[in-house]
């Protein structure tokens, strides 16, 4: 329950500092999506199970601020969690290595749905270009913070389920 | 005769003694008598000094050192808290400034009614150049009113709470607006794209665009006023085999580093989209 709550305060900081802060700092046109970032942190970990709640509640916060079409970003948060929580099952002896194919997969994922769905909108996006400013300096400003996020995730984990002791 | 007395000789001759000696120890010949009496003092006054002030230097430098050490931490403390206050006054002074120019922007078009806001963050999805302002319906901010800053045209209004709005940048995608440039009888539209270029089209091959020409907004549509600054043309690109002639376009306003920002609340956009016809059978 605790883990479920807890989401909202999270979500809610980092949403106000992917706004302020992480959005102003560009590579090219590209930036990193710390609520993106959370999500895989979170959901690698066997015991965190509610990835989804965390996911929706992301999504639906973005979904206020942005001027995406209504909702959209919950797609690509949703899709994140569902690789976060398969490959937590599969690599569970090497939790780095999910960690990095979820932020990979969840950030070429988000990328092209949004590329789509935007020319769907009727905004002339060029693909090439698209990928060439935005998906791909964003992959690597999310490679810079993924770990850094990955720790504090740890930490908010062992805080809120605490792991059980065997006499 | 009255004779002169014993005593007052006796003083006489004193007065005279203190007086030749006085004389004697200024002119200075005195001073090997002097040395050999006074040296022993001397050594032996600096000695008892200096062990006085060693034994008052092993009982207060202590707590002196405490002291310093403590007013050292304070003045530190207090240096820091000045450089903290010289920063934020700093800042202050930098957003005085900025207040001043759309003040001055504003003087320039008494005509229009002005709400002054501050850029507190960005569209999260980095394919869209969005503005969020600090101002909503609660300061008569309505959607598709125009925004500005003293250097000319920063975008419209596209979506708005109580306490904030949403601003689509001109150099966002989905932005297009109709231009007039400055020198030329003609007319265009500015496009936006996910780089943040924007570019101009829909200019007559027969208009003779060059580097330099000033671009305005022409009022066409009823998003924007008349007659704002919007940027410069800088790199034309004709083609005889193209209806229009189009060119990069350099915005007046620097986007990465707006900070505030004017909206023209006596601006009311008109929506013409019932007026123009629908295609189809």
């Amino acid at each position: 329950m605790l883990s479920n709550l807890i989401s909202i305060p999270v979500m809610l900081v980092l949403s106000v500092l992917q706004m302020t802060a992480i959005s102003r700092i560009n590579l090219l046109n590209g930036s990193a999506d710390l609520i993106l970032l959370t999500i895989a942190a979170w959901g690698v970990r066997e015991k965190n199970s509610n990835v989804f709640i965390w996911a929706l509640v992301g999504g639906l916060i973005i979904s206020i601020a942005t001027a995406m079409p209504s909702f959209s970003p919950l797609a690509p948060y949703l899709f994140t969690s569902i690789i976060a929580r398969l490959l937590s099952k599969r690599l569970w002896q090497a939790p780095i290595l999910a960690l990095i194919i979820t932020a990979f997969s969840g950030t070429i994922f988000q990328h092209f749905f949004y590329i789509i769905l935007l020319q769907i909108s009727g905004i002339p996006l060029d693909f090439p270009e698209s990928v060439g400013n935005v998906t791909i300096p964003s992959l690597l400003l999310n490679f810079f913070f993924l770990f850094p996020i990955y720790v504090i995730m740890g930490d908010i984990s062992k805080w809120v389920t605490p792991e059980e002791l065997y006499a | 005769m009255k004779s002169v007395s014993p005593r007052n000789l006796r003083n006489a001759v004193v007065v005279f003694l203190v007086t030749g000696i006085l004389l004697l120890a200024i002119s200075g010949f005195l001073r090997p008598v002097l040395g050999v009496v006074m040296d022993p003092f001397i050594s032996t006054q600096r000695w008892l000094s200096d062990r006085f002030m060693a034994v008052y230097d092993y009982f207060t430098l202590p707590r002196d050192v405490t002291d310093l050490l403590v007013r050292n931490a304070q003045l530190e403390a207090e240096v820091s808290s000045l450089q903290t206050q010289v920063i934020q006054l700093q800042e202050q002074l930098q957003e005085a400034d900025v207040l001043y120019s759309l003040l001055d922007f504003a003087r320039a078009r008494p005509q229009d009614n002005y709400v002054a806001a501050a850029v507190i963050g960005r569209d999260p999805i980095p394919f869209l150049h969005y503005l969020i302002i600090d101002h909503g319906t609660d300061d008569g901010i309505q959607h598709g009113m125009p925004v500005v800053t003293e250097q000319g045209l920063v975008g419209r209004i596209d979506a708005v709470t109580a306490g904030a709005a949403r601003v689509q940048l001109i150099t966002d995608p989905g932005s297009v607006v109709n231009v007039r440039l400055q020198n030329q009888n003609s007319e265009g539209q500015i496009y936006g794209s996910v780089t943040g270029e924007v570019t101009l089209g829909m200019v007559a091959q027969n208009v003779n665009l060059s580097a330099g020409e000033i671009l305005l907004t022409s009022g066409l549509g009823g998003n924007f006023p008349t007659d704002v600054f919007v940027g410069q043309v800088l790199e034309i690109t004709r083609s005889d085999n193209q209806l229009f002639q189009s060119a990069s376009v350099q915005p007046v306003v620097d986007f990465d580093t707006i900070r505030a920002v004017l909206v023209i609340t006596s601006f009311r956009s008109v929506n013409i989209t019932p007026l123009i016809p629908a295609l189809g059978p």
